[in-house]
C-alpha cells in the first residue's frame, strides 16, 4: 500500500516527532482539501513551530508529512507549495505592493503577460489596485494582512498557512479581515491552517479545528464537537469558560448519585459499568442558573457579581470550590455576599477522572452519555 | 463627630500647605528654567562661539585664498598640473581600492554576525572599535614591524620557506597604503555590515523561500537590496577616509604617493608655501562638498532596512558544520590579520633592537629614557608623556563639558539644523583646518592653544552626538519626579542627572582622549616642532630609523588605548548615526 495515498478528501497528513531542549512536539493531523482547519493552544504549545516543521522551515525528527499525495518531509521549503502568512507579515521592506505579491510569480519565472495578468487579478480580489505602487512602509495594519495573504496565494500553493496573522489588530479590524478570509476561502477554495491563540477567532470559522498543549494534538474535531464534549479538562477549559469542580460518584441502585463538596448531591443514570470513584465535573457556566426547577443543584455564596450587559457573571464559593455562572438579567436583585442556589441539567455535565489534573495530557472524559 | 473629622482634615491640610507650597515653587522653578533653556537654546553665546571656532579658520582660509593676487592664474595653474592630476587619481585609486576591499573582506563576517548567535559575539563586536579608535602612527607601526621588509611576515616566510627567497616588500607603496587602510577600516564596516544584516528579519528569508527562490535568488532579491544602502554608505565613509588619509600616506607614501593632505602639508611645512597650501586646501575642500552630497544621498535610504530584534539562530557545529569551520577559519584569518601588526609591536618590544630571534630584554624601554630618545624626538620621554596626557586630559574635559552643555540645552529640540552645524566639521579635512587655523590665529596664540583649538574641532562632531543621543535618551521624567520632590535645579544635576549620565560622559571622555592622543597632523602643522606627544615621538623615531624605542613606546601607547578601549566598553557604546551622522535623522525626529 502506497503510504502517501491520501484518503478521500484529505489534503495534508501528517505524523511528526521533533525534540527541542526541555520541549518534545508529537502530533498527527489531517486535514481536508478546502477547508481552513483551526489549530488553538496556548502560548509556547507548539503551534508556530508544527506550522514551521509543515512549511520546512524546520526539519522533524521523525515522522512523515504527505501534502496532496506527495511526501514532502525532506523537501526544502521553496519545494513543497506551501504559503505561509507570518505573524509579522514579513513583507519585503524595500519592494512595492506589487513588487511583493509578484515576488513568487517572478521565481516561477512566468512570462511577464501572465505575470501582471495575476497580479492584477491579486491586486483586485484583495482590493488593493490603487495601492500597487506603494511602499510596505505607508500601508495600514488591515492592507499589510491582505498584501501578505495576496503574495502567498500568487503561486497558487496547495496549502496555505496562517501564523496568528490577525494578532497586531485592534479588535474590529480583525473581526473584519476573519469575515473576509471566510469569504475569500469560500470563493478560492484553499486549504488553510489558522493559528491563533484567541479561542472565539478558531471558533468563528466554523470548521474543524484542533487544540495543542504542550506539543501535542490534543483534540481535533469541529468547532461544535470540541466544545461541547471537550476531550479533556484542559480543552473544556482553554475553549471557552468551564466550571471543574471535584466531585465523588457513588453507585446505588442502578443509579449513581454525585457529591459535590459536603452540601450538594445528586444523582444521574450511568451506564452499569462505570465505575465510582473520585471524578472532576465539568459544567459550562451558561448552562448554570438559579431556576429551582432543575435537577442539578449547587449552592454557594456569591463573592463577584459583574454586569456584562446582556445579564451577569457570577462568581461563587460553593463546597466543591469556585463556580461561575452566566445569569439573565431578571434576576438583577442578585447581591454580593447573597447564599444563591444554581441549578443546572445533569445531562449536561462531563467527567474527567480526577486522576488527570487540569492540563495533565490526552486524558479522555468517561462517557457518562449513553442511558441518559 | 462629623465636625470633628472636618476639623481633622482642615489641620491636616494647613500642616501640609508649606511643603506643597515648596514643592509647587521647586517645580515651577525647574518649568521655568527649562523654558528660558528651550527658548534660547540656538542663540546661546557658547553655541555661537563654538560655531565661530569651528568655522572661522576654513573661512578665513577661503577668504584668504580668493583675495589674494593672481588667484586665477594660481588655480588655473594648479589645476592644470601634473601634480593635480596625480594626487587626485591617486588618493581616487587608493580610496577605491580601499573601500571596496574592506566592505568585501566585510562582507562574509557581517553574515556571521548578522545572521547568527556564537558565544564571544559582542566581545568580538566591540574590538572592532579598537583599530578604529588606534592612532594612526601606531597601525603604520604595527604595519611597518609585521608587514615591513624586515618584518615577522618577511622572518617567518623565510623560516618556513628557506630556499623559496617568499619577501613580502610592498608595505612602502601604493599596496602597502590600501593594506593600512583596510586595517583600519575593515572592522567598523564588518560591525556595521553585521548590525544592518541583523535588522533584516530572517523571516523575510523564509517568506522568499516559501516562494519558490533559492539561496542565490533570496540574496540577491532580498539581502543585498536591503543591504545596499548599508553597503554603500560604507563605501563612501571609508573612501571619503582613506582619501582624506594623512598618517599612513605620509609614513608609507613616500615620494610617489601623497594625498591632498600630504600635499598641504608638505607646502605648508616642508616648503613653506603657505598660499599654495591654502590653494589646495581650498581645492579639496570643493572635491569633498561633492563626495559628501553623495554620501548624504546614501545616508537618506538608511533607515530602509528591517527592525528586527529578535533572537538569531546559535552557530553550533552540529547544525551548521560547514558554516562554523568557515567562520573558525575567517576568525582566524582575520585574528591573524588585524593582531599580529598590535602582537608584533608589542613582541618585539621585548627582543634586544626590536628584532625577532634576538635575546628577551627590557633594553628598548630603557632605551626610552636616554638622550638617544631626546635627540631623536627633540623632547624627553618624560615630557612626551607629560604632553600627551596633558592635552588629551584638557582636550576631554573641554569637548564633554561643552558638548554636554549644549547636548543639555537642546535636549526638548529635535536633531535638526543647529545640530548639523555642529557636525559639519566632520566633512573638513583636519589638515585644511589647521592650516587654516594657522593662518588665522598661529602669529597670535601659542602652539599649545592652537593644538587644544584643533583637537576641540577634531572630537567635538562624535562627542556631541553621542551625549546629544544619550540626554535624549535619558527624557524628563526623572528630572521632573526629583523636582516634585522639591529638587532645586543644581541639587537636581548633581544627585539625579550627572550619575545616570556618568557612563555616557566617560565613554564620550574616552573617545575624546583618544582623537587627541591619535592625532598627528594638528601637532605637527601647529605644535611647530615645540609640541610632541606620543604620536609626534614615534613619527619622529621611525623617521630616524630607531624602531626600538618606536616599538616600545608604540607598546606603551598599545596600552593606553586599551585603557581607553576599556572605559568605552560596557559603557554607553556610540550608535552608527552617533559615529557618522546622517541627515536623515531630522526626519526620525
Amino acid at each position: 500500500m502506497n503510504e502517501n495515498k491520501l484518503s478521500g478528501n484529505e489534503q495534508l497528513r501528517l505524523d511528526i516527532k521533533k525534540a527541542y531542549p526541555g520541549f518534545q512536539m508529537e502530533v498527527a493531523l489531517k486535514v481536508n482539501r478546502g477547508e481552513i482547519f483551526s489549530l488553538v493552544g496556548p502560548s509556547g504549545c507548539g503551534k508556530t513551530t508544527l506550522l514551521r516543521l509543515i512549511a520546512g522551515l524546520e526539519q522533524p525528527d521523525r515522522g512523515t508529512i504527505v501534502l496532496d499525495g506527495r511526501e514532502i518531509t525532506t523537501l526544502p521549503p521553496a519545494h513543497r507549495r506551501v504559503g505561509l502568512v507570518f505573524q509579522d507579515y514579513a513583507l519585503f521592506p524595500h519592494l512595492t505592493v506589487a513588487g511583493n505579491i509578484e515576488y513568487g510569480l517572478k521565481v516561477q519565472r512566468l512570462p511577464a503577460p501572465d505575470r501582471r495578468q495575476r497580479l492584477a487579478e491579486l491586486l483586485a480580489l484583495f482590493g488593493l489596485e490603487g495601492l500597487a505602487h506603494r511602499q510596505i512602509q505607508h500601508l495600514s495594519g488591515g492592507e499589510k494582512q491582505r498584501v501578505a495573504l495576496a503574495r502567498a496565494l500568487a503561486p497558487k500553493p496547495l496549502l496555505l498557512l496562517l501564523d496568528e496573522p490577525f494578532s497586531a489588530l485592534d479588535y474590529s479590524l480583525r473581526q473584519r479581515l476573519r469575515q473576509e478570509l471566510k469569504k475569500l476561502q469560500a470563493k478560492l477554495g484553499f486549504t488553510a491552517i489558522f493559528v491563533t491563540h484567541q479561542q472565539e477567532e478558531a471558533l468563528s470559522f466554523g470548521g474543524r479545528l484542533g487544540v495543542m498543549e504542550n506539543g501535542r494534538l490534543v483534540q481535533a474535531g469541529t468547532a461544535e464537537e470540541v466544545y461541547e464534549n471537550p476531550a479533556t479538562p484542559f480543552v473544556a477549559g482553554f475553549l471557552g469558560e468551564a466550571n471543574l469542580l471535584p466531585c465523588s460518584v457513588e453507585k446505588k441502585k442502578g443509579r449513581a448519585r454525585i457529591r459535590l463538596g459536603s452540601n450538594d448531591c445528586f444523582t444521574l443514570p450511568l451506564p452499569e459499568n462505570f465505575p465510582p470513584g473520585e471524578y472532576l465535573l465539568m459544567m459550562r457556566p451558561e448552562d448554570l442558573s438559579p431556576d429551582p426547577a432543575l435537577a442539578g443543584r449547587v449552592t454557594g455564596k456569591i463573592e463577584t457579581l459583574e454586569y456584562l450587559g446582556s445579564g451577569y457573571r457570577l462568581e461563587g464559593r460553593c463546597g466543591a470550590g469556585i463556580i461561575r455562572a452566566f445569569i439573565a438579567k431578571k434576576y438583577r436583585n442578585l447581591r454580593e455576599g447573597d447564599q444563591i442556589t444554581l441549578g443546572f441539567d445533569p445531562r449536561q455535565i462531563k467527567l474527567f477522572p480526577a486522576s488527570a489534573p487540569d492540563g495533565g495530557g490526552p486524558s479522555r472524559p468517561v462517557d457518562n452519555s449513553p442511558g441518559i | 463627630m462629623k465636625d470633628g473629622n472636618c476639623e481633622g482634615v482642615r489641620s491636616h491640610t494647613r500642616e501640609k500647605r508649606p511643603l506643597a507650597g515648596r514643592l509647587y515653587r521647586a517645580y515651577r522653578a525647574h518649568t521655568r528654567w527649562r523654558a528660558r533653556e528651550k527658548r534660547h537654546a540656538g542663540r546661546n553665546p557658547v553655541y555661537l562661539v563654538l560655531l565661530l571656532l569651528f568655522y572661522l579658520p576654513v573661512l578665513f582660509l577661503l577668504v584668504k585664498v580668493f583675495l589674494s593676487t593672481g588667484f586665477r592664474q594660481e588655480l588655473t595653474g594648479f589645476l592644470r598640473s601634473e601634480l593635480f592630476w596625480n594626487t587626485l587619481s591617486f588618493s581616487c585609486r587608493q580610496a577605491l581600492y580601499s573601500a571596496g576591499l574592506s566592505l568585501l573582506l566585510a562582507l562574509p563576517g557581517a553574515y556571521f554576525f548578522g545572521r547568527f548567535d556564537f558565544p564571544g559575539k559582542r566581545l568580538l563586536r566591540s574590538a572592532m572599535v579598537l583599530p578604529f579608535m588606534l592612532p594612526g602612527i601606531l597601525v603604520v607601526l604595527g604595519m611597518v614591524v609585521f608587514y615591513g621588509n624586515n618584518g615577522a611576515l618577511n622572518h617567518w616566510l623565510a623560516l618556513l620557506f628557506p630556499d623559496r627567497g617568499w619577501r613580502f616588500t610592498g608595505l612602502y607603496g601604493f599596496w602597502g597604503i590600501i593594506l593600512a587602510h583596510v586595517f583600519y577600516n575593515f572592522t567598523f564596516c564588518l560591525r556595521l555590515t553585521g548590525e544592518a544584516w541583523e535588522r533584516i528579519n530572517p523571516a523575510l528569508h523564509e517568506a522568499s523561500a516559501l516562494l519558490g527562490a533559492g539561496p542565490f535568488f533570496t540574496w540577491r532579491r532580498i539581502t543585498l537590496p536591503l543591504l545596499a544602502p548599508t553597503l554603500l554608505y560604507l563605501f563612501l565613509l571609508v573612501f571619503l577616509y582613506s582619501f582624506l588619509s594623512f598618517t599612513v600616506v605620509l609614513v608609507l607614501g613616500g615620494y610617489l604617493y601623497k594625498t591632498f593632505e600630504v600635499l598641504i602639508y608638505i607646502e605648508y611645512s616642508s616648503r613653506l608655501r603657505f598660499d599654495r597650501a591654502a590653494l589646495i586646501a581650498m581645492v579639496q575642500l570643493f572635491l569633498l562638498a561633492g563626495f559628501l552630497y553623495l554620501q548624504a544621498l546614501a545616508g537618506r535610504r538608511l533607515r530602509r532596512g528591517g527592525l528586527f530584534t529578535g533572537t538569531l539562530p546559535p552557530l553550533k557545529f552540529r547544525d551548521y558544520p560547514w558554516r562554523t569551520i568557515l567562520f573558525l577559519l575567517y576568525l582566524a584569518f582575520v585574528g591573524f590579520f588585524f593582531l599580529s601588526p598590535l602582537a608584533a609591536v608589542v613582541a618585539r618590544s621585548f627582543f634586544s633592537r626590536g628584532l625577532p630571534g634576538a635575546l628577551p630584554t627590557l633594553e628598548n624601554y630603557r632605551l626610552l629614557l636616554t638622550d638617544g630618545f631626546r635627540f631623536a624626538v627633540g623632547r624627553s620621554f618624560t615630557s612626551v608623556i607629560a604632553a600627551s596626557t596633558g592635552l588629551a586630559v584638557t582636550v576631554a574635559f573641554l569637548t564633554v563639558s561643552l558638548a554636554y552643555y549644549l547636548a543639555r540645552l537642546r535636549r526638548d529640540c529635535p536633531w535638526g539644523g543647529a545640530d548639523l552645524w555642529l557636525q559639519l566639521p566632520l566633512g573638513v579635512s583636519f589638515v585644511t583646518f589647521s592650516s587654516g587655523l594657522s593662518l588665522l590665529a598661529g602669529r597670535i596664540l601659542p602652539s599649545g592653544l592652537l593644538i587644544l583649538w584643533a583637537q576641540l574641532f577634531l572630537a567635538f562632531p562624535l562627542v556631541y552626538s553621542m551625549l546629544r543621543t544619550a540626554r535624549r535618551e535619558l527624557g524628563e521624567s526623572l528630572l521632573e519626579a526629583a523636582a516634585l520632590l522639591g529638587a532645586s535645579p543644581s541639587r537636581i544635576l548633581q544627585t539625579v542627572e550627572l550619575p545616570l549620565m556618568r557612563p555616557a560622559l566617560s565613554t564620550a571622555a574616552a573617545y575624546a582622549a583618544a582623537f587627541s592622543l591619535g592625532d598627528l597632523a594638528a601637532v605637527l602643522m601647529l605644535g611647530r616642532g615645540r609640541v610632541v606627544t606620543l604620536s609626534v615621538a614615534i613619527y619622529r623615531l621611525i623617521g630616524h630609523y630607531r624602531f626600538p624605542q618606536a616599538i616600545a613606546l608604540g607598546t606603551l601607547f598599545i596600552l593606553i588605548s586599551l585603557v581607553l578601549f576599556l572605559l568605552m566598553e560596557g559603557r554607553s557604546r556610540p550608535r552608527l548615526q552617533d559615529v557618522f551622522p546622517r541627515p536623515e535623522e531630522a526626519e526620525e525626529e
